[in-house]
């Protein structure tokens, strides 16, 4: 059974069809691209995903458990969205780095913040703390920025913010990770710096989602890519089938507008 | 002891209530008038309804007919007078109409702040795992913090001279106490209460100065 599925999800905003049926699905360490025009709901799904906007239909479900069904009021509980939202990560277009943290503090926030849940807190706190850096110190050398740990995202270019936004990402241990338009707010010379980060990654098989407009990016590092367009999915298939042969007239217009 | 001496120690004396007035205003004002702007920005219709038109109100009269009715309205209305009899009871009506009446102008500024976090810090905060308290404490009070130092420096000064409209219910504060002179002829005391004010003004500034400086280190 896949990591994820997801079926029939839609979304309206006022009489704006956002989301038609959209069904998804993501087999554990599979990297899935999601590519096409802005408005085309790309965006809305991932925040559907990560419970920040709320599907009108559809079902969520993740390794057997389902996060989300329309259908059952049992799954809409505002009290355990916070809890569900820990399957997934997400990356945003602008970072959203917190401006008043360091790096290192950043990626460390969160765990800080759910450890003190955990019942052995008070017993194990200096241990915990002691963890949880040494976890972010791993994830900044991993993302080649270890000089950079007590530096102020305002400090830091663009490229270095996105980096440490994925490690605080990934600090949670998400069981997928969500990346939406990771590169786009980034000045051209920098995307090839997040872009290799997002290479290793899948080369270590993390589950990824990514929504993206780097077509040579999706084809080469992407197992899956999904076209969508105006709220519905109009092609799915592998990487290099999707971009060389698409079989559907639609995305054949949409990639010419790309020099892949 | 010459007379000017005594009247420098005696509008010194009188400034003190002024300054208490101004300390008390802040301690109950500050924390109040972050209530009324989550009233404000509730999403709960009536209760946003109800605090928006409060706060018209208050911004929309004069504060000094505020301290009147807050003192007098009261009995005035046979409700039975709630304030002690004497200076005490004055100063605490003041004080009552300072906190309503600032706590409505902070809320407007505490709004402000709050609405120009950008709304990515949020949903950062949220697909993290934090709770609500735990983004708004965490993450967006520092930022709030940061942003409304400067409009709060201005709202903070313009309260200490503020202070002076108690006298309108006769506290004794610096400019009543500086009008008796005045009254009997003589001048220069009335003209010096405005050094009392520059001075705390200057404390304010700088100290204001220093707390935006404080939050230089993020942007």
């Amino acid at each position: 059974m896949a990591l994820l599925e997801a079926t029939g999800i839609s979304k309206r905003f006022g009489s704006t069809r956002v989301l038609e049926n959209i069904s998804l699905s993501l087999e554990k360490g599979e990297a899935l691209a999601i590519i096409g025009s802005s408005g085309s709901g790309k965006t809305t799904l991932l925040r559907c995903l990560n419970f920040l906007e709320t599907p009108d239909t559809g079902r969520i479900v993740v390794d057997g458990e389902t996060l989300w069904d329309a259908e059952d009021p049992a799954t809409h509980k505002e009290s355990e969205k916070r809890k569900k939202r820990l399957h997934f990560g997400l990356v945003f277009q602008n970072f959203n780095l917190f401006p008043q943290y360091t790096a290192l503090q950043n990626i460390m926030l969160a765990g800080e913040l759910l450890s003190k849940e955990r019942p052995d807190y008070k017993a194990n706190r200096k241990q915990i703390h002691a963890d949880l850096e040494a976890q972010a110190r791993r994830l900044l050398d991993q993302m080649g920025l270890s000089d950079r740990a007590d530096h102020y995202p305002h400090q830091l270019s663009g490229g270095q913010q996105q980096r440490v936004a994925i490690a605080r990402a990934l600090a949670l241990e998400p069981d997928i990770l969500c990346f939406d338009e990771p590169t786009s707010a980034l000045d051209p010379e920098l995307t090839g710096e997040v872009l290799r980060v997002l290479r290793d990654l899948a080369a270590h098989k993390t589950t990824m989602i990514i929504v993206t407009h780097e077509m040579t990016f999706a084809r080469d590092v992407a197992d899956r890519i999904l076209f969508m367009d105006r709220g519905v999915v109009v092609e799915e298939g592998p990487a290099h089938q999707v971009i060389e042969h698409p079989q559907e007239e639609r995305t054949r217009q949409f990639l010419a507008n790309y020099n892949t | 002891m010459s007379e000017a001496l005594v009247i420098w120690e005696r509008l010194s004396g009188s400034f003190l209530l002024n300054v208490e007035l101004f300390a008390l205003t802040l301690v109950f004002a500050l924390p109040l008038g972050l209530l009324v702007a989550f009233g404000s920005m509730s999403r709960f219709a009536p209760l946003r309804g109800v605090v928006r038109t409060f706060v018209w109100v208050i911004r929309g009269t004069p504060l000094m007919l505020q301290i009147i009715v807050i003192y007098l309205g009261p009995g005035l209305m046979d409700w039975g007078n709630p304030w002690p009899s004497g200076s005490g009871g004055r100063l605490t009506a003041s004080v009552v109409a300072f906190v309503i009446n600032y706590a409505c102008y902070f809320s407007e500024i505490y709004r402000g702040g709050i609405e120009s976090v950008p709304r990515g810090q949020t949903e950062a905060g949220q697909v993290l795992g934090m709770t609500k308290s735990q983004i708004f404490f965490k993450v967006t009070l520092l930022q709030v913090i940061k942003r409304i130092l400067p409009p709060m420096g201005n709202e903070v000064i313009t309260l200490v001279k503020d202070t002076s409209l108690a006298n309108i219910i006769s506290c004794k504060e610096i400019i009543m106490m500086a009008k008796e002179y005045s009254a009997k002829g003589l001048i220069w005391p009335l003209f010096s209460t405005a050094i009392f004010f520059l001075i705390f003004v200057g404390v304010l500034t700088i100290l204001f100065g220093a707390l935006e400086k404080k939050m230089d280190y993020f942007k």
